[in-house]
């Protein structure tokens, strides 16, 4: 009876230290995306992109076991990022976070700095979010890019010289509009009015009102969420008929179906969804399949991000090396360039990519109106 | 005209808020029962308008008349099944609070799950404005909520002041014991509070689906600028609620006169501020004696 159980005992040692090497082999990334609130759109978008770039990994078997990602919910709220960041680092133990929102991303980033975590946002463009360290990376262009983009096709092109700005009180609205400020003037352009709402704001006749008053050219809107489809309708019902344009926040399936955002203009990077580049062509095609509907910026940066650690991670295994934040910022640093969603990126020295934009008109689905080269 | 112009937008809002406001008084009046799932109430209303009118294309008055069915059901159903329960085991005033809190989140997430968390509206061409004179533009939907906010509140004090139900529902908020010494229920005067506290939203709601656009979360600045017009207007004061939400609406408007809009519910969080401060009592409400 001894002898069995110490069989028994033996058996159990040996399966749970078997146990314990095949999933050792596994990988959990973490995100935090806004999955509920008024934001949760975004979220949506995002994990749709994120789910279909796991399955290509796990089906190409290109890391050693199953890649899984472990979502947490900001509700686009810094705090709430926070809490989501502390929970991914201590508990789940993750080397590589995906970030969304310019106040969520420069929320989690000093635990990222702290942890040696990589927190990679697809989503926030707040030109802040290029100086956060070592360990946070952006794969979308930032807003700079995006205003220094629209503005010149604005004044130059369209004629329009006169600009509102309406946006949202936080980092990235007060970035747009420190960029339009001193955008502005060097292409003979003129900021008349900067309105500044609240981010829980849902009452806009008023701003209208304002806007009006200001007799602009062009509104530039810099909001996100179901917010900035409120700012659209209220500002056309109320007799506001100038030219609306906007960053890439707009690049959401909301304002696609919006009728009174028909004819805005908006920025997003250039991705040629008809590239015949495998990679590009796979996402788009099956993106769409998947989730029925059509391909967005910010669905092809949150699958390059995913990809992007499917290149690092796999690299790392191959050398032999664990996959940890240091050892995955020293391969991105080696690597450099990489074959993602839209062509080959390369990352500056700040952890950002920079990219050619496109001017984008809401006309049910966006359709692009200009190419802006690479800065 | 930038002036006249955010005074009509005051007037409008207003409206939209005394209704919402005074749906709330009359529940908090009669009942003592801090309601904070008035807010959800509206997102219902407002919800199944849009889906009834917009999606499933049903003719208006029906999908209001559908919509008022439902959250009079709603508003009821918590009376009965929420608060009840609650206050028979001698629940405070706090735990009903919580109690209802608590179902405002969940009907805010249950709303999320069903119709989306992003931004709808009820297309409608009485959201869009018309210039009546160089730079003022009003939109038809303005008119329809003075004129439903007048016409409802004078139903409503008919209602309270000239049917025995109504002056039950006044007398409850004087003393529940007073209306179990004349041989009424206060529980069936309670259920009759809840359910035209939660009427009184359905027009506002509608409007609102219409002008501002909806998301989940609406619910949450309804019942802000329902308690804040209710501590302005005096607790318990119907004609101090609805007067206090025209202020807080026209107030936020002429904010943006001269301020940053930032500034715009500043204003109202102020007025409500120099109230709780100046005249606790508010505009109607009695000063409480020890």
């Amino acid at each position: 009876m001894g002898r069995l159980r110490k069989v028994a005992v033996l058996a159990f040692s040996l399966l749970v230290a078997f146990a314990g090497q095949a999933s050792a082999q596994d990988l959990r990334i973490g995100a935090i995306f806004p999955l509920s609130g008024a934001n949760a759109d975004y979220g949506d978008l995002y994990m749709g992109a994120t789910e279909l770039a796991v399955s290509h990994l796990n089906d190409a078997k290109v890391l050693g076991g199953k890649l899984s990602i472990a979502y947490e919910d900001s509700q686009a709220l810094p705090q709430q990022g926070v809490i989501a960041m502390n929970k991914l680092v201590n508990v789940e133990k993750v080397a590589y976070v995906l970030s969304a929102f310019t106040g969520v991303s420069k929320a989690i980033s000093t635990t990222a700095a702290r942890s040696h975590t990589v927190a990679v946002n697809g989503g926030g463009v707040g030109p802040d979010l290029a100086e956060l360290g070592e360990y946070f990376w952006n794969v979308i262009p930032l807003a700079n890019f995006e205003v220094r983009a629209m503005a010149p096709y604005l004044v130059q092109k369209r004629g329009l010289k006169r600009f509102v700005l309406v946006y949202v009180d936080d980092p990235l609205g007060q970035s747009i509009k420190r960029e339009l400020e001193s955008s502005l003037a060097p292409l003979g352009g003129a900021l008349a009015e900067a309105l500044s709402v609240p981010s829980n704001a849902q009452q806009f006749s008023g701003i209208a009102a304002r806007v009006r008053d200001a007799k602009p050219d062009v509104v530039y809107i810099a909001s996100f969420g179901a917010q900035q489809s409120q700012i659209v309708k209220q500002l056309r019902d109320n007799g506001v008929t100038q030219q609306l344009a906007s960053y890439s926040g707009f690049a959401i399936p909301a304002i696609a179906s919006l009728p009174e955002a028909k004819g805005a203009l908006f920025t997003t990077q250039r991705i040629d969804w008809n590239s015949g580049d495998p990679v590009t062509k796979r996402f788009t095609r099956e993106y769409q399949t998947r989730t029925n509907r059509a391909p967005t910026a910010y669905a092809a940066n949150y699958y390059n991000a995913v990809l992007l650690f499917g290149a690092l991670a796999s690299a790392l295994q191959k050398a032999g090396l664990p996959v940890t934040g240091e050892n995955l910022l020293a391969k991105r640093r080696e690597i450099g360039t990489f074959d993602l969603v839209g062509g080959r990126v390369t990352f500056e020295k700040d952890g950002t990519i920079r990219s050619a934009m496109q001017i984008n008109e809401v006309d049910g689905e966006p359709a692009v109106v200009e190419i802006v080269a690479t800065p | 005209m930038l002036l006249l112009q955010l005074i009509i937008n005051g007037i409008q809002v207003g409206a939209l808020y005394g209704l919402t406001a005074v749906g709330f008084s009359l529940i908090f009046g009669a009942t003592k029962i801090f309601h904070f799932a008035h807010g959800a109430s509206f997102a219902i209303s407002a919800y199944i308008f849009y889906y009834l009118y917009a999606v499933l294309l049903v003719w208006w008055p029906i999908s209001i008349l559908a919509s008022c069915f439902v959250v009079v059901a709603f508003g009821v159903a918590l009376d009965r099944y929420v608060y009840g329960p609650i206050q028979s085991t001698d629940g405070s005033f706090f735990t009903i609070f919580v109690g209802s809190f608590g179902v405002a989140v969940v009907v805010q997430n249950l709303i999320g799950t069903v119709f989306g968390r992003g931004f709808i509206s009820v297309p409608s061409a009485l959201s869009k404005s018309v210039e009546l004179a160089p730079g003022l533009y009003v939109a038809p939907a303005a008119g329809i909520a003075v004129v439903t906010a007048v016409a409802c509140f004078v139903g409503l004090q008919l209602f309270l002041g000239r049917t025995n139900i109504g002056i039950a529902l006044r007398a409850l908020s004087e003393s529940s014991a007073l209306v179990r010494t004349f041989g009424l229920n206060p529980k069936a005067i309670s259920t009759c509070a809840f359910a035209l506290g939660s009427l009184l939203v359905v027009p506002a709601a509608v409007l609102t689906s219409m002008t501002s656009g909806l998301n989940a979360a609406i619910g949450g600045r309804v019942m802000l600028i329902s308690v804040a017009a209710t501590i302005v207007g005096g607790v318990g004061s119907l004609r101090g609620a609805a007067c206090a939400g025209l202020l807080l609406g026209i107030a936020e408007n002429l904010a943006l006169w001269r301020f940053d809009p930032q500034w715009s519910e500043a204003v109202m969080f102020l007025i409500l501020f120099a109230f709780i401060v100046l005249r606790p009592s508010g505009f109607f409400g009695r000063v409480a004696t020890s």
